[in-house]
């Protein structure tokens, strides 16, 4: 279980402060997958960074009794200079897993041949989102943070996240931050919206998609 | 217990794990990376060493002038590079923030230790060569030499624990730091042992653990050819209070920290 307590969180540049999220409440238990709707500059990134434990809120906190992923974003968890061999072993020791097992997962699920010997830096956004994804799988935590990623995959690489997430990992929980309606229907079971640094849940998805719109 | 030695061995594997990442960044590609922090201090304490036998002739029969300038330039030079990465370093390593047992406190310790194990080959590196032209004695004591190094490394990653929080708030601090060090060199001890100086100041600089460091280094190295002047209270009591308000401050800018 993870249980966000009352989260705050502000930013601050020279005299302004933005308050981005003002008091967010709620719980992912085991299974569930949760959809986080909300407008560009809601907080879904910053809500997803806090959960992860990357940056701290400003009050409240985030309570984690599952293992967690880092956020799986368009940015962060590699370092650019390094290759993406030398990333996965470098991911491999701080998670305490088998490098030559992942090596072996990592190759066969991203695809991405000899370009795992190049720097991440001059990786695309589908090759950065592809290692990972395959990362993060490989060490199999019970809750998967993802800011929008999965959308920029192509149609090979969405079919291989169903069929690792759904249909091999039922029992996982997931945190989906996302603009495409199609994707959070067809994936989540429970939606959160986030507006105006609240958030608010809903048991149908349908009924969280429609109050999007409507935002 | 059980969590705390949990934690211990989680973050010791983050250690490893950024100490061969850190090697593999800046020495993997050309290899000539680890050689030139060997060869500079010995091409600087050759250079300097010529200028001075020209300028001043032998000062002292007991004490090479070769072996006190590359002895005084290396741990110089560790402080330097210390420093000078120690600033920015948490912006500089921020995409690795993103897992959650990276600390930031991690990224300090990783260059300090990268650093010092560099200094002490150079320093090992210069003795050998030199004594082989005859210019470096064997050590007088081992043991006080090592203690002198300890020491000085403790306290320069005490400064760094100050340093690295500090500069991500002020980019003036940055800037700062070369400036810093070359003000810092008459109250370390580079040049010049404590004994050649006024006991007034010698006075004031034992609050400098810098110094009491570099009088042990050479104390340990030529024996009782030099009268060191050390003070072991105030270099860990100093080194400690630095290091305690470097941990606060770490963790609060942590706290407040945008990681991109």
């Amino acid at each position: 279980m993870i249980e966000t307590r009352n989260l705050h969180m502000d930013y601050r540049s020279g005299h302004v402060t933005k308050h981005v999220l003002k008091g967010v409440d709620f719980t992912i238990k085991p299974r569930d997958r949760i959809g986080l709707l909300g407008r560009n500059g809601a907080g879904k990134s910053t809500l997803i960074r806090l959960i992860g434990g990357v940056e701290m809120p400003t009050k409240g906190k985030v309570i984690r009794r599952m293992t967690c992923s880092w956020p799986l974003g368009f940015s962060g968890g590699f370092q650019g200079s390094l290759t993406g061999y030398d990333n996965a072993r470098f991911i491999s020791r701080i998670y305490d897993k088998n490098y030559s097992e992942m090596k072996e997962f990592v190759e066969e699920f991203t695809e991405l041949g000899s370009n795992l010997k190049m720097p991440v830096k001059i990786y695309s956004s589908g090759m950065r989102a592809r290692l990972a994804f395959a990362l993060s799988l490989a060490i199999e935590f019970e809750c998967y943070l993802i800011d929008e990623v999965i959308m920029v995959g192509d149609k090979s690489f969405q079919d291989k996240c169903k069929e690792e997430f759904f249909e091999k990992r039922p029992d996982r929980a997931l945190l989906l931050a996302s603009h495409s309606l199609e994707t959070v229907q067809q994936y989540c079971n429970r939606a959160i919206v986030l507006k105006d640094g609240r958030a608010t849940t809903y048991e149908d998805v349908s009924e969280a998609v429609a109050v999007y719109k409507k935002l | 217990m059980a969590r705390l030695r949990e934690g211990l061995r989680v973050q010791l594997n983050v250690i490893q794990a950024l100490t061969s990442r850190e090697l593999m960044t800046r020495f993997g590609r050309e290899n000539i990376g680890f050689l030139w922090i060997m060869v500079e201090p010995l091409l600087f304490a050759a250079l300097v060493g010529i200028a001075w036998s020209f300028i001043r002739g032998p000062v002292n029969d007991e004490i090479n002038v070769f072996a006190f300038v590359v002895t005084g330039y290396i741990p110089l030079t560790f402080l330097r590079h210390s420093f000078g990465r120690s600033a920015k370093i948490f912006v500089a390593n921020s995409a690795l923030l993103y897992h959650r047992q990276v600390k930031v406190l991690d990224f300090i310790f990783v260059r300090v230790l990268i650093e010092s194990v560099g200094a002490m080959m150079a320093y090992m590196f210069a003795g050998i060569v030199l004594a082989f032209f005859g210019l470096f004695p064997f050590p007088a004591d081992i043991g006080v030499l090592v203690l002198g190094w300890a020491i000085y490394i403790f306290f320069v990653l005490s400064l760094c624990t100050i340093l690295a929080p500090v500069s991500e708030v002020s980019d003036v601090v940055e800037k700062l730091v070369p400036v810093s060090i070359y003000v810092s060199i008459p109250f370390s001890g580079v040049f010049n042992m404590a004994s050649w100086l006024s006991p007034e100041l010698r006075e004031i600089l034992m609050w400098s653990p810098l110094v009491s460091g570099m009088e042990l280094m050479r104390y340990g190295l030529f024996g009782s050819a030099v009268t060191p002047y050390y003070d072991l209270g105030k270099a860990f009591g100093v080194s400690i209070v630095c290091l305690l308000i470097g941990l606060i401050l770490c963790r609060r800018i942590r706290r407040t920290m945008t990681v991109t």
